[in-house]
């Protein structure tokens, strides 16, 4: 395309530096921004207005914000369960299974100590805590495990298989704490049984100790990417299963092992939700709608580009922007799904840009031509 | 017993249609993981346009044409941008999946019209897909433009060469297999389950893609396992008619979900691959970019 004496050109990229890729992700968010406010438009609303209200219930709001991290803290537990077998090229869409799935675990191990219909059930929060999330990272890793050793050792679509145990997640934990089910509360209706006031989770700076797990985690998994011998198999195992085969790495070992991990810190995030947050304590009536947000994990994973570090400012940014739309949804009168349409948006923004990690657009100024005069050419 | 076998063909004729759609994709080389996506779109505006005109012809024709329109962006990002296609159709599953929940939310609940006659006893929709199937299967193996489809989803450079221009083709495809996608979906909506709930698809989408790798590619293999799967997902929604009070009606829905699993991990061992000789299209997911 020529512009007056410039020219654009398309050129291919040989590589693709840091700041550059960062560059794609903050524009393709901004990009998406900009067409999600056409939904502020179909609403009637002013886009800024609207804008406006999201950021500041979501940021600066003494009520928005711990919502806002609570739900960044999931968020980012569910990115880091995309990111791990994402970088060996793989699909976690299963962490809405995962996550119920790690759910079921966490209460699982305290329907064992017999804490169904108990709130007042001592049990040491030293022993019960940790034992709830280790149960929750257990059932979320099986789960995993399930499509990663299926992919590994049948070569089984991923995507396919993890869906499927989606649905399947959802229709079991919808039998457990529904209906007369094993965890059904007792008093409440078509949720579980209220955790034992003793094992509810710390808070620090009244947030859930979680954080510290989520931000430990992040460290840990840049760390384990960028220096250990694991993370490079996985790497290279994501960029080509056969060569990696070749050099020695185990085919059937890396899906199962990525699945494993992700399907863990999935469970974690259950844990997080329904097990750490202040005024839940129990697997909420609307389980279904965090395994909506789960969903999340898939783009922040996209914008992160894999990068747990990177991770940490994007679920910020998407925990604020899915509260605060939830809360401009209701102050402004908008339908419901505002946040879901935000979701779509940027997903599809965040495909198209995907294009300028193989291209990029150069100006080219043309050099002026010496006038050669008096010479026929 | 004959109104549980008439249910279960309508399930089967919204599968085996979204699965044609993307069996055609396929053998072009051009996978859309999408799919539920695009029946989402489908169904929705088939919802809405249906709803709002009285009409359940131009809800149709909304269905097919919203279907072509997101398959022809399938096209762009994947045939085009050269975007990786598992990408571009996650991309569009979760758009769908966005944005159908914010637009189709004020039509929510029933559709409210009269249902749709049945013809024989049964939905015209099933004629339909047997004789979309059947075509499909005519043009594939049957025509010349069926050996260049194949060719591009086969080995697009050896295609190019021969003169087929493989870009075309593969829009070709992707567009049709879009339109096939929406009005999966708009039969869905308006005659399956006509009650219009956000994600109300549940993860069909996903069976129809599973049906597809069950199918090795062949739309009469892949009709056989959508109709298996309808009756499948009709006695997991009333198991009384087998099995009274065996399990919750819970872990029935579990069912079909697990079988599916099971199914297509028997198809992926190497055993049944040697017996029955895999037919998948060489090319499958991998961007042609023309040389030069």
């Amino acid at each position: 395309m020529k512009i007056g004496e410039h020219e654009l050109k398309l050129i291919k990229r040989v590589d693709l530096p840091w700041w550059n890729a960062m560059i794609i992700s903050i524009i393709s968010v901004i990009v998406a921004l900009i067409l999600f406010s056409l939904v502020f438009v179909h609403s009637g609303v002013n886009p800024l207005t609207g804008f406006k209200e999201i950021f500041q219930f979501a940021f600066l709001n003494r009520n928005g914000l711990p919502l806002t991290i609570n739900r960044s803290i999931f968020i980012f537990l569910c990115t880091c369960a995309f990111i791990i077998p994402y970088r060996a090229g793989l699909w976690n869409i299963g962490m809405a299974g995962q996550l119920y799935a790690g759910a079921l675990g966490a209460f699982g191990v305290m329907y064992l100590f017999g804490a169904k219909g108990d709130p007042n059930l001592y049990i040491a929060p030293g022993i019960g805590i940790p034992l709830m999330m280790i149960g929750a990272m257990f059932a979320g890793g099986a789960i995993g495990g399930i499509a990663g050793f299926l992919r590994g050792r049948f070569n089984v679509n991923e995507i396919v298989t993890t869906m499927m145990l989606n649905s399947i997640g959802f229709w079991f934990i919808s039998y457990m704490v529904k209906e007369g089910g094993p965890f059904m509360n007792p008093v409440g209706r078509s949720e579980s049984f209220d955790l034992p006031l003793s094992v509810r989770a710390p808070l620090v700076f009244g947030t859930p100790f979680t954080i510290i797990v989520a931000l430990l985690l992040a460290i840990l998994l840049y760390w384990v990417f960028a220096k250990t011998r694991i993370g490079y198999k996985i790497k290279s195992y994501g960029l080509n299963p056969l060569a990696a085969k070749y050099s020695g790495i185990n085919p059937q070992v890396i899906p199962v092992l990525v699945f494993v991990l992700g399907g863990m810190i999935a469970g974690l995030a259950a844990y997080h939700y329904f097990g750490a947050m202040p005024g839940v304590f129990k697997i909420a009536r609307n389980y279904a709608e965090f395994g909506d947000l789960s969903f999340y994990g898939i783009i922040c994973g996209l914008i992160a580009q894999g990068n747990p570090l990177a991770a940490i400012p994007v679920s910020l940014l998407f925990g604020g922007l899915t509260n605060g739309g939830r809360f401009a949804q209701g102050k402004l009168q908008m339908g419901f799904g505002v946040d879901y349409a935000l979701l779509g948006v940027m997903m599809i923004t965040m495909v198209v840009l995907q294009f300028f990690y193989r291209y990029k657009i150069v100006w080219i100024k043309p050099e002026k031509e010496i006038s050669d005069v008096g010479i026929i050419r | 017993m004959w109104e549980l076998f008439v249910r279960s063909l309508d399930a089967s004729i919204v599968l085996a249609i979204a699965a044609l759609g993307e069996l055609i994709g396929q053998r072009s080389g051009v996978l859309n993981v999408g799919i539920e996506g695009v029946m989402l779109f489908g169904a929705t505006f088939g919802f809405i346009v249906a709803q709002t005109t009285g009409d359940y012809t131009t809800g149709f024709i909304a269905a097919i044409a919203i279907g072509a329109i997101i398959g022809l962006m399938h096209g762009v990002f994947s045939i085009t941008l050269g975007v990786d296609q598992v990408v571009s159709g996650m991309g569009i599953w979760i758009l769908g999946f966005g944005l159908t929940t914010y637009i189709g939310n004020p039509y929510t609940g029933p559709l409210g019209m009269a249902r749709i006659d049945r013809i024989g006893g049964l939905s015209p929709f099933f004629y339909l897909a047997l004789a979309l199937i059947f075509l499909t299967w005519f043009v594939l193996n049957k025509t010349s433009l069926g050996l260049k489809i194949r060719s591009v989803g086969e080995n697009p450079e050896v295609a190019e060469v021969s003169g087929v221009s493989v870009n075309r083709i593969r829009y070709l495809c992707v567009i049709v297999s879009g339109m096939l996608m929406g009005l999966a979906g708009g039969v869905y909506g308006l005659s399956y389950n006509p009650v219009w709930n956000y994600n109300f698809l549940m993860g069909w989408g996903f069976i129809a893609l599973a049906l597809v790798f069950f199918s090795m590619w062949n739309p009469f293999i892949m009709f056989g396992g959508a109709v298996l799967f309808g009756a499948l997902w009709q006695l997991a929604l009333s198991p009384e008619f087998i099995l009274p009070g065996v399990m919750s009606r819970y872990l029935w829905r579990m069912v079909p979900f697990v079988i599916t699993i099971v199914v297509l991990v028997l198809m992926s061992t190497r055993w049944f691959r040697t017996h029955w000789g895999a037919a998948k299209p060489e090319a499958l997911g991998v961007p042609y970019k023309k040389e030069g």
